[in-house]
């Protein structure tokens, strides 16, 4: 009974949320608050449209090669800052200067330097979810055991093996929870930067019908972009949980046994 | 003051031929100095001159912030002495080796691998193939009294499970010395007896040398041929005590022999006459 409502409950929640929006839009009447009916109406031709799917696979596109390179910089910067303390002492100021910067306000500069294409918006991405992860694997290399480091140099690990098959390994929990973060923060930047650079994407698709007045298809892809982020992170969230599953709570129960 | 050599025939038990002769770690002048938070220099070590012997079991006693595990990880390797040198078959050590196996208090296992991964994991890394590391990796498993527990992940044990799986680890890729830094600190008095136990009857079959961290009287006595007293504050030797008693050694016949109970209320009379047990920490 109760697992059956712990799987209801998410239904349950969206249809409560439809339900609300449909009486709220009936109730008030506003030709820019369509009622839920219509907007659910209005998706299936733009995933039908071809145009519109090459869009939105573009800035599915841009976002994977924004988050990729983004992870591919910031966790060794971040495990190596971890471990050394030249290393965060140089790049720690700088860090604390660029984190409370929203990466949108960063777009007019980039776009003026790189144009409106594709560079800057997977710069603007990268930027956007580099923070959280160079941060976090960064907490994470630190609060490496000692010993655990010692005890691979006495099987006669170097240096740079250490970091990468004992460090990587034990940080791994605190990467990828940045890497979560890092994750939702892809698909902000991803949408903000095609508002602000309009040219093609997701974004652009949600401004140019707010242009020409067609609400349902706003709140369309307001839901389709929603329903992208809720896809991408329960996938992530599958994947964290197969690769840290030696530390997992469900672990927490030592047997007794001396 | 220091160092009482051990001459043949002192150590009984020790069937002939297998006589411990010369010194396999040389510990000369080592002195061990910490700036502390308030910038101050804290002497943790002072001029410590220590020789253990191959195939000796010699364990390092003392109240807590003596020095005692400073004194190991300078033997592994893993600090480096304010000055005198540390060597280890002759050669002075600068860094940690594969000769000399720590075991710690805190376990230290490697979270994300499986006891077998772990166990593996030395003799992996010395450029064994897998199905031999994996053998040699379930002897040792084995040995330790942990066959069926393979695929278990370290936070699936207990402490004492934990600290058996450390000591086959470290003993798998085959250390010519054990560094103990108090293994059995961390557990509770029933796992702890039944360790030592174990540990000594693994040690009694090939007589690797062990230097072993304590601040237990009885565990010193009861483990060792040798036990080295520190005092703090400076951390100094203080004492060299032989520990003559017949091997193989069970618990039950040794808590009977007046010999052991000498010992320990010797040793224990020495600690309480410099007050070192009363400082606090």
């Amino acid at each position: 009974m109760k697992g059956a409502l712990k799987h209801l409950s998410p239904a349950l929640a969206c249809c409560g949320l439809l339900l609300t929006w449909q009486l709220a839009s009936l109730g008030l009447k506003n030709d820019s608050f369509p009622t839920a009916l219509d907007s659910l109406r209005a998706i299936p031709p733009i995933l039908t449209d071809k145009e519109a799917l090459i869009n939105i696979l573009a800035s599915l596109r841009r976002m994977a090669i924004g988050f990729a390179l983004a992870l591919a910089f910031s966790i060794p910067l971040g495990l190596l800052m971890g471990r050394s303390r030249a290393t965060a002492a140089f790049f720690n100021p700088l860090l604390m200067l660029v984190y409370p910067v929203p990466k949108a306000a960063l777009m007019p500069i980039i776009m003026l330097w790189l144009g409106v294409g594709d560079v800057s918006k997977t710069l603007v991405i990268f930027l956007g979810v580099s923070l959280p992860v160079i941060y976090h694997s960064f907490e994470g290399a630190k609060a490496v055991e000692e010993k655990m480091l010692w005890s691979g140099a006495a099987m006669g690990l170097s240096a740079g093996e250490r970091l990468l098959r004992i460090v990587l390994p034990a940080a791994l929990p605190e990467i990828l929870t940045g890497c979560r973060t890092g994750l939702v923060l892809a698909l902000i930047t991803m949408v903000t930067s095609e508002m602000i650079a309009r040219q093609s994407g997701a974004g652009n698709i949600l401004f140019n019908a707010l242009d020409m007045g067609q609400y349902d298809t706003v709140f369309a892809m307001i839901i389709i972009i929603g329903a992208m982020g809720i896809c991408l992170d329960a996938v992530f969230e599958t994947i964290r949980r197969w690769l840290v599953r030696w530390s997992e709570p469900q672990f927490d129960m030592p047997l007794s046994f001396s | 003051m220091g160092v009482t050599p051990i001459r043949p025939g002192e150590l009984a038990g020790v069937p002939l031929g297998r006589r411990p002769a010369e010194p396999i770690i040389e510990i000369d002048h080592v002195s061990q100095v910490f700036k502390t938070s308030s910038r101050r220099d804290h002497t943790a070590l002072s001029n410590i001159s220590l020789s253990v012997e191959e195939g000796a079991f010699v364990s390092i006693l003392g109240p807590s912030g003596c020095g005692k595990s400073t004194l190991l990880y300078i033997v592994g390797g893993f600090v480096s002495p304010t000055s005198g040198t540390a060597k280890m078959k002759g050669k002075p050590i600068t860094g940690p080796g594969t000769d000399r196996g720590p075991v710690f208090q805190e376990f230290a296992l490697f979270p994300w691998k499986s006891v077998l991964g772990n166990v593996m994991y030395g003799p992996l890394q010395q450029g064994m193939n897998s199905a031999k590391a994996e053998a040699r990796a379930l002897e040792l498993i084995a040995m330790v009294g942990l066959t069926g527990f393979e695929k278990f992940y370290p936070k699936e044990l207990s402490g004492g499970m934990k600290q058996r799986v450390a000591l086959a680890r470290t003993l798998a890729y085959g250390p010519e010395v054990l560094l103990m830094d108090e293994p059995f600190g961390a557990l509770d008095a029933h796992t702890r007896t039944r360790l030592q136990n174990d540990l000594l009857e693994i040690w009694e079959r090939d007589r690797k040398t062990v230097l072993f961290v304590t601040h237990s009287v009885e565990e010193a006595v009861f483990l060792s041929d040798k036990v080295v007293m520190m005092s703090r504050s400076p951390g100094r030797i203080r004492e060299v005590i032989d520990i003559d008693l017949p091997r193989p050694r069970r618990r039950e016949e040794l808590l009977l022999d007046p010999r052991y109970q000498n010992y320990i209320v010797e040793i224990e009379r020495m600690f309480d006459d410099s007050g070192d047990n009363e400082l606090p920490s």
